[in-house]
C-alpha cells in the first residue's frame, strides 16, 4: 500500500503532523494484509482508514459524503418529479457539486500525505481559499435560484 | 381696424370652405362650350355645393391641369370629345399624374361618337374595358324607356343601386328609377381591388352596335350585370376616378324627364338629378372619406406595470413593451359627410381590424366600437402580447370599396423579461426542494467550518503541550 510506505517519509519531514505518526505503526501490526473474503478486504480497508487517517481529513471526508448524499437526493428528486423550475434544480445541484469540488481541493491541499507537493501553501492559506471559494459559490447559487 | 380684420378672416374662411374634403377648384373640359347649357342644372347643383367651376375646351393651348408642378385644380370633369382625343394637355399620362397628386376625375362617355383611343387606353390602364366596337351601346329589351326609346330600346331604366355586398356601404341610394340613355358599357377587370361598379345594367342588357346590320348579335362584349354603366376606381392614395357611361344622363332634359317602364301605363320622373349629385359627391370626396383621429396604445395592467408614470396613469403610446403583458389599443375614426365629420359606423357585416405583426400578424383582432364622440367613433381592443420579443407593429389596414383607405402603423419594441421580473424562487413551490438543497449545503458547510476551526484549535493546544 503506497500510503503506508510514503507515510513515514512525510512524518519525518514534518514531525508536528498530528495523529498520523502514532497511527502508522498500529495499522501495520493490527491485521494481516492477506484477506480471503471480500468482507475481510472491506473491513481491512475501513479499519486502516479509521486508524491511519488524520482527524481533519476524516472531517473532510464526512462532509464530502454528506454533500454526495444531498446532491444525489436532489438529482433523484429531479429525475422522479421533473426539472421545473430548471434554474432551481441547477443551482441546488451545482451548490452540492461545487462545494464537493472545493472540499476535495481543500482535502488535497491539507492532506499531510501531500505535504511535499504543497510546500508553499500552508493549511491556513488553503482554508482561507476554501472559505472564499465557498462564499462565492453560495452567493452564485442563491442568486441563480432567484 | 379690428372688425375689418375679422371681416377679412371671415371672408377668407368663406372662400376656403367647400363641401369637398379635398378642395373646390373644379375644371370642366368641354369641347363645345355652347353645349354647357344643356347641363346647367348639374352645374347649379355643383355650384350650390360651393365648387368653383372653370370651363375649358381641350383645344385651348393654354389649358394645363398643373401649375408649377402642382395641381391647378382639385377635380376634373371630362366630357367625351368629338375629335380624336383630349389634346396634348390631357393625355392619359397627365391624367394619371393628376390622380397621383390626389386629384379626382369624373370621366363621361357617350355612344354618339366613337370613344377616342386615348381614353380607351387610359381606362385600360385602370383595368376598365370598353367594347372593342367603338360604336357599341347598351341595349335592354325588357327595361327600356317606353316614352323616348320605344323603338330602339337604348334608354335603360335601372333601379337605384343597392349595396355592393353586405359589408360595403352604399353611397348611391336614391329614390326612383335612373334613366341611362345610350350608354357605353364598361367591363371591370376582376384582379384589382380598386375597382367597383356603381351602377350595373339589368340582367337582360347587352352591348350592341346599332350600326351593325346583323340580325343576331354574336359574341357580345358583355351582357347583363357584367356591364357597368357607372364605375368607380379608387387609387391607393384614395384619389377617385369615376366613369359615367352616358353623358346624356347628366343633361337637364334627363334630370326630370318623364319615363315609362315596360308594362306600366303611368309615367314617373327620373332620379337622375339625385343620382348625379350622389356620384359627383362621392367622386369629389364629399362622402366616403375616413379620417383617423387619436390613436393610443398602452399597457393595461393594474398597479404592477412597469411603464407607469408618476401620476398613476399608464404611459400612452410607449415605445417598448414586455412580452406577455396586457395591452389596450384604441383608434378614433371619423367619416366625412358633405359638411362635417361624423362617427364612422362600419357596415354590419364588416369590422375594423387591428393587426399586431412582425413580418406576419401574430394577432388579427376585430376592433369593437367602445364610445362615440360628437364626430368620431372610438374603436378599441385589449389583448395579451405574444411570447415573442422583437420589433412589432400595431397596424390598422382598412381598405374598402368606396371608402378612402386607412393604413395606420405604429412600431413598438417588445422585450423579454428583465432579470428581476421573473417570479421569486419561493413563490414557486416546485423549487422548494432545491432551495432546501442549497441551504442544507450551506448549513453543512458552516458546521464543517466550525468543526474544522475547532479541531485545529485542539491540535494547536496538543502541540503546545508537547
Amino acid at each position: 500500500m503506497p500510503p503506508k510506505n510514503r507515510h513515514p517519509t512525510s512524518a519525518s519531514v514534518q514531525p508536528s503532523a498530528p495523529k498520523s505518526t502514532p497511527s502508522a505503526p498500529t495499522t501495520t501490526s493490527s491485521k494481516p494484509l492477506n484477506a480471503n473474503t471480500a468482507q475481510d478486504i472491506v473491513q481491512n480497508v475501513w479499519d486502516k482508514y479509521v486508524q491511519r487517517t488524520p482527524q481533519r481529513v476524516k472531517l473532510l471526508d464526512t462532509f464530502m459524503a454528506f454533500l454526495v448524499a444531498v446532491g444525489a437526493l436532489q438529482f433523484v428528486y429531479c429525475v422522479i418529479v421533473g426539472n421545473f423550475p430548471f434554474n432551481a434544480f441547477l443551482s441546488g445541484f451545482s451548490a452540492t457539486v461545487g462545494q464537493f469540488v472545493l472540499t476535495a481541493s481543500l482535502r488535497i491541499q491539507t492532506n499531510p500525505e501531500n505535504k511535499a507537493e504543497f510546500e508553499s501553501i500552508s493549511n491556513e492559506r488553503a482554508f482561507a481559499d476554501f472559505i472564499f471559494g465557498s462564499l462565492l459559490l453560495h452567493f452564485f447559487c442563491v442568486n441563480f435560484i432567484n | 381696424m379690428r372688425w375689418l380684420f375679422s371681416f377679412l378672416v371671415l371672408a377668407l374662411l368663406g372662400a376656403v370652405q367647400a363641401l369637398s374634403s379635398s378642395g373646390s377648384r373644379l375644371l370642366v373640359v368641354l369641347e363645345e362650350l355652347a353645349e354647357k347649357d344643356k347641363y346647367s342644372e348639374f352645374w347649379d347643383d355643383l355650384r350650390g355645393r360651393s365648387y368653383t367651376l372653370s370651363f375649358e375646351s381641350p383645344k385651348n393651348d393654354k389649358l394645363s391641369i398643373f401649375k408649377h408642378g402642382e395641381r391647378a385644380y382639385d377635380h376634373l370633369i371630362l366630357f367625351p370629345p368629338k375629335t380624336k382625343g383630349l389634346g396634348p394637355s390631357l393625355t392619359p399620362k397627365l391624367l394619371l399624374e393628376f390622380l397621383k397628386k390626389d386629384g379626382n376625375v369624373l370621366l363621361t362617355l357617350s355612344a354618339d361618337h366613337p370613344t377616342p383611343s386615348a381614353i380607351v387606353s387610359l381606362l385600360l390602364e385602370l383595368d376598365i374595358h370598353l367594347p372593342t366596337d367603338r360604336n357599341a351601346l347598351v341595349i335592354d329589351h325588357f327595361n327600356y324607356d317606353t316614352v323616348s326609346a320605344g323603338e330602339k330600346h337604348d334608354v335603360l331604366l335601372v333601379p337605384a343601386p343597392k349595396a355592393l355586398r353586405a359589408d360595403v356601404k352604399n353611397y348611391f341610394e336614391v329614390d326612383g328609377t335612373i334613366a341611362v340613355p345610350r350608354a357605353v358599357g364598361q367591363g371591370l377587370g376582376n384582379t384589382t381591388p380598386h375597382l367597383a361598379p356603381i351602377l350595373r345594367a339589368g340582367s337582360s342588357a347587352y352591348s350592341y352596335n346599332p350600326k351593325d346590320e346583323a340580325e343576331i348579335v354574336e359574341d357580345p362584349f358583355a351582357v347583363g350585370e357584367q356591364l357597368s354603366l357607372v364605375s368607380a376606381m379608387q387609387a391607393r392614395n384614395s384619389a377617385r376616378f369615376t366613369v359615367v357611361g352616358s353623358v346624356e344622363m347628366l343633361q337637364n332634359e334627363w334630370f326630370d324627364a318623364k319615363i315609362g317602364a315596360v308594362g306600366s301605363k303611368e309615367q314617373t320622373t327620373t332620379a337622375n338629378r339625385a343620382f348625379a349629385a350622389k356620384v359627383s359627391e362621392w367622386t369629389f370626396k364629399e362622402t366616403g372619406v375616413l379620417k383617423v383621429g387619436r390613436l393610443q396604445h398602452y399597457l393595461n395592467e393594474g398597479k404592477k406595470n412597469v411603464n407607469e408614470s408618476a401620476v398613476g396613469v399608464p404611459e400612452h403610446n410607449p415605445g417598448i413593451y414586455r412580452i406577455k403583458t396586457d395591452v389596450s389599443y384604441t383608434i378614433e375614426i371619423s367619416e366625412y359627410t358633405s359638411t362635417h365629420l361624423s362617427p364612422f359606423v362600419p357596415p354590419t357585416a364588416d369590422d375594423v381590424q387591428l393587426e399586431f405583426s412582425m413580418l406576419s400578424p401574430f394577432h388579427r383582432l376585430s376592433l369593437t366600437p367602445l364610445a362615440q364622440t360628437a364626430n368620431s367613433t372610438i374603436f378599441g381592443t385589449s389583448f395579451v402580447l405574444p411570447d415573442q420579443h422583437g420589433i412589432f407593429n400595431f397596424r390598422v389596414n382598412y381598405k374598402r370599396p368606396f371608402l378612402t383607405s386607412v393604413d395606420e402603423k405604429r412600431q413598438v419594441t417588445v422585450r423579454h423579461f428583465a432579470h428581476d421580473e421573473w417570479p421569486r424562487s419561493w413563490n414557486i413551490s416546485a423549487a422548494w426542494v432545491w432551495i432546501g438543497g442549497i441551504w442544507v449545503t450551506v448549513a453543512g458547510w458552516i458546521a464543517f467550518v466550525a468543526l474544522w476551526l475547532y479541531s485545529e484549535g485542539v491540535e494547536k493546544g496538543v502541540k503546545k503541550t508537547q
